[in-house]
């Protein structure tokens, strides 16, 4: 039952999702699964290429960590169910079917929580399935080539019910999912390394009225690009419907290129699969007691991690925004590449059980780093400030061996060179940045402040002849050519009083 | 015809290749030979042509596959060569295994090598008779003494109808003991390695190599399910059912089955008369899980990862896959095969699915309660194995007549249960006769230890 009105009309979205099993193995077969960076036709063997005589062998992992997102998704796990044959002829599909769940999936009946809303999305079911070989169209050669490096790796498909009612509520519960699958382990969840792909059903119908006619948009690969597509979609069937014409049931693609839905095949088209139950893979039977215990050992999901952030910072100054930010943060990756600790663990690591102030951390993390990384148009995928780098520098900036300006200095140079193990205090001694305190002249290496404070005096006359005529601001002038003599590494207060008390 | 020898390091007899050469011709039961070097005394075996081995070609007897080499052996294949059996050559079968008559080869017909003993015509020119299929070549080479011992494959009777009609043993073991990597699949839930050779001793010792778990066989029967099961002769109990007596059964096998029961009642084996009430429908619904299996299996052939491409005439429509495919499909595949892929695909279409697929399956369940129900008052079942002798080649035809003949075999196929056909005294018309053995799942030893006794009185 739709309660949101999208300029009059009622929309419903049903999503269904492929995540690539987060598997060494395929699901049927003992290849390697591949990355991107593998070279075409290097990870598959004689079943995956389909050769007479071969047989499949269900990967115990895939079965795991499809018990994990399912579970994660508060579904009811099938004690039973089945593998059955999907029959079609195409390129990528070198045996002529794909092994899949059609009759008696793994997992029934779930649900998913939106975080902004609380909305429950229903799950209608997670099964498990075989993907597909790549095939690339060289149109010059007017030639497809096959890469047989996916063929046969393990997919998730989750299917919702069509209880999304807006591209908002659709993008949300695809990054909801990314993210609650990438707790659990079962997949990376990439869209942009396709190991995330969207397929969205899309009606509209006045409010009182029964659903319209649905069209599915097949192959979304972006968030951006599920958006663009159900908006276009939207309009494409509000035009039809205000001129009384019938929406066709139809499949479509969507083209980037030129941000609009386009028709792939109708309805007559649909091709019959002739699902038939795979004779050579038998019942998956799980039993109860399985069950439980990996559900006693799935990791803390996204939501729960959110409230337990909240609870346990936000009293300390954290504000829920911060923590949306650093646990929005772990949803982006450069090329495909996941850091290997999130964010979140990051900020708690560097916080270190109320060692550090969780506010200071969490500026620190947003702002100075997150910041220096932008302009260098990365994420924090890309971070390679370690946790004990960056505790360090607090401290240090705490007790005041770092002024703020040097220990961006730090960062801004930590960040700009390959990975060092180098602690930041070695680093920063090499840079010479450590502050000039009072005592730091007694080591003998370090000039004296005070030597350095006499030599500014003396080379702006007409600053302190102002401020010994009353004008108290001008000191800071005094202060910021100590600063530019020291390159930030005096400290700013101690410099004042320095100036002031050598004045008298 | 004698074809494609491949050069390997499969060493062979010199007598025996001699004796090949010189009959296969007549016989063509192979269609493949390894190469040759002297040898001690071995256990030789022909391997039918749609179980893979990396050395000479695995055709199928398909022109789809008619120059493919597996790049892996088949774990029979494997068992037997560690054992120090040597495999001599490939043997001629129906395409993909779809036949009972050996005559839907790309290979040519097998001929049967049997001559009736009152012939005075050479040989060579002796009658030309079907060995029976789809083992035919296994069947044939084993009866001409090409080899001790073949492997065949058993769908719905391709192991026992040869060898009936050739007059050797043949055996279809339960479905799941004996590996199927590497067999070229017909329709799995019924495809089983069979074994043919001259006694059920060296069939035993054959089966006792390959009655073994294989992981990469989902569905080999784990160790822990594999036992004996009951040997005990004494008391035993045969149960004959009267629907494996149909109208259309000859003479000479009637006779040759009622004299069989007869001796066996002599040695002090109780007859049973039983009834197996879902026989009549057991063909049909064999043919529909059969076919169906076989079309899914079949898609795989394309001829884009390997065997047979024909690449579409310049100018034709390429924006389809499936028309891409259909000119490999259409030119290498033979009739009997298209027929099979096309009735199996309707009977799993949306359409039909429930009324033909689904209806088959519950019929096979029927099948398997009959024999559950008939195991607990008998031992064992006897019955004719095939419903007359090996027919002319040349009356051979093409229609429903070819598929009755797999009446009386299909049942055990359906409930995946040990069977074996042994040679008895030949008929009236002096052809080879075979008599079934059926045991329950598991039996396998009982069922050829009653061969063996049936043998004994011959």
């Amino acid at each position: 039952m739709s309660r949101l009105l999208l300029d009059g009309w009622h929309v419903v979205l049903g999503i269904e999702t492929h995540a690539q099993i987060k598997s060494r193995q395929k699901l049927f077969s003992s290849a390697s699964t591949s990355l991107l960076s593998h070279g075409s036709n290097t990870n598959f063997n004689a079943f995956d290429a389909a050769f007479p005589g071969t047989l499949p062998r269900i990967n115990p992992k895939c079965v795991l960590l499809a018990l994990r997102a399912s579970l994660a998704l508060n579904c009811h796990v099938q004690q039973r169910s089945t593998f059955d044959r999907k029959h079609y002829f195409y390129s990528d599909l070198p045996v002529g079917y794909q092994i899949t769940q059609h009759y008696s999936p793994i997992a029934l009946d779930g649900y998913l929580v939106l975080p902004s809303t609380g909305k429950q999305v229903r799950i209608k079911q997670v099964q498990m399935e075989q993907d597909t070989a790549k095939s690339i169209f060289e149109s010059r050669e007017r030639t497809s080539y096959i890469d047989l490096n996916r063929s046969g790796s393990g997919l998730l498909e989750i299917v919702t019910e069509p209880d999304l009612e807006s591209p908002d509520e659709a993008a949300e519960y695809v990054r909801t999912l990314q993210a609650t699958l990438r707790a659990v382990g079962a997949s990376d969840g990439n869209m942009e390394t396709g190991s995330l792909r969207c397929d969205v059903n899309v009606s509209i119908h006045r409010p009182g009225e029964p659903f319209g006619t649905r069209c599915e948009i097949k192959n979304l690969n972006s968030v951006r690009y599920i958006v663009a597509a159900i908006n276009h979609e939207i309009e494409r069937q509000k035009a039809l419907l205000v001129t009384s014409q019938p929406v066709a049931q139809e499949t479509r693609g969507f083209d980037h290129h030129r941000w609009e839905t386009f028709k792939l095949r109708s309805k007559e088209d649909a091709p019959d699969y002739r699902y038939m139950p795979d004779p050579n893979l038998g019942v998956l039977a799980i039993n109860p007691a399985e069950i439980m215990h990996v559900q006693r050992t799935l990791p803390l999901l996204p939501e729960a991690s959110r409230t337990r952030l909240i609870e346990k910072y936000e009293p300390q100054g954290v504000t829920r925004d911060d923590i949306d930010v650093l646990i929005g943060l772990d949803a982006q990756s450069d090329n495909g590449a996941l850091p290997e600790i999130t964010a979140t663990a990051y900020f708690e690591k560097v916080v270190d059980n109320g060692r550090r102030d969780p506010k200071t951390v969490i500026n620190w993390i947003l702002n100075s780093l997150l910041g220096h990384l932008a302009s260098q148009e990365k994420t924090f995928s890309s971070n390679h400030l370690s946790v004990n780098q960056l505790g360090e520098m607090i401290d240090m900036v705490a007790s005041k061996e770092l002024t703020g300006p040097s220990a961006k200095l730090v960062l801004r140079h930590i960040l700009s060179n390959p990975p060092s193990s180098a602690s930041l205090r070695q680093l920063a001694v090499d840079m010479n940045l450590v502050s000039m305190t009072k005592s730091s002249s007694q080591t003998g290496i370090e000039p004296d402040l005070s030597e350095i404070c006499r030599r500014v005096i003396d080379a702006m006359p007409s600053e302190v002849a102002a401020l010994q005529a009353g004008h108290r601001n001008v000191v800071n002038k005094l202060v910021g050519g100590v600063m530019k003599e020291t390159r930030g590494r005096a400290d700013a207060n101690t410099t004042r009083s320095t100036i002031l008390s050598l004045l008298k | 015809m004698l074809r494609a020898c491949h050069r390997s390091s499969f060493l062979v007899s010199v007598f025996q290749r001699r004796a090949i050469h010189s009959k296969n011709g007549s016989i063509n039961a192979f269609v493949a030979i390894a190469d040759n070097a002297p040898t001690p005394n071995n256990i030789t075996v022909g391997v039918k042509s749609n179980i893979c081995t990396s050395e000479l070609t695995t055709t199928c007897s398909s022109g789809i596959l008619k120059d493919f080499v597996s790049p892996f052996n088949a774990t029979v294949v494997d068992l037997l060569q560690a054992s120090g059996v040597q495999v001599i050559g490939k043997t001629n079968c129906d395409e993909f295994g779809m036949g009972s008559l050996n005559v839907n080869s790309i290979h040519g017909p097998v001929v049967n090598p049997f001559q009736h003993p009152s012939s005075d015509t050479p040989w060579e020119t002796r009658e030309r008779r079907s060995a029976g299929g789809s083992s035919g070549g296994s069947a044939a080479a084993v009866a001409a003494g090409l080899c001790d011992v073949a492997l065949g494959t058993d769908t719905g009777g391709s192991v026992r109808l040869p060898a009936a009609y050739c007059g050797v043993v043949g055996l279809k073991p339960s479905y799941g003991l004996l590996s199927r990597w590497g067999i070229v699949p017909y329709a799995d839930s019924l495809d089983c390695v069979g074994i043919l050779a001259k006694d059920v001793a060296l069939t035993q010792k054959v089966f006792d190599i390959l009655n073994v778990h294989d992981p990469q066989d989902p569905t080999s029967v784990p160790s822990s399910a594999r036992n004996e099961g009951p040997t005990e002769l004494r008391n035993l109990r045969v149960g004959v059912p009267q629907e494996y007596f149909p109208a259309e059964l000859s003479f000479s096998v009637i006779d040759a089955t009622k004299r069989t029961l007869k001796d066996l009642k002599a040695q002090g084996v109780t007859i049973v008369p039983i009834s197996l009430r879902s026989t009549s429908y057991a063909l049909s619904a064999y043919y529909v899980i059969a076919s169906a299996e076989a079309s899914s299996n079949m898609a795989r052939y394309d001829g884009i990862q390997y065997g047979t491409r024909v690449p579409p005439p310049t100018g034709s429509d390429l924006s389809k896959v499936s028309d891409v495919y259909s000119y490999t499909r259409t030119e290498a595949f033979g009739s009997e095969v298209k027929k099979r892929i096309l009735l199996g695909t309707y009977s799993l279409s949306a359409d039909a699915f429930d009324n033909y697929f689904l209806q088959a399956q519950r019929v096979r369940q029927l099948v398997k309660e009959d024999f559950d129900r008939a195991f607990h008052h008998v031992d064992v079942l006897i019955h004719p194995s095939a419903i007359r002798t090996a027919p002319l080649l040349e009356s051979v035809n093409y229609g429903l007549d070819s598929y009755v003949q797999d009446v009386l075999t299909v049942p055990a196929s359906l409930a995946g249960l040990p069977a074996v056909s042994i040679p008895v005294r030949h008929a009236e018309d002096g052809w080879p006769v075979g008599v079934s053995v059926v045991g329950q799942w598991g039996a396998d030893e009982l069922v050829m230890k009653v061969g063996q006794l049936i043998e004994s009185i011959q």
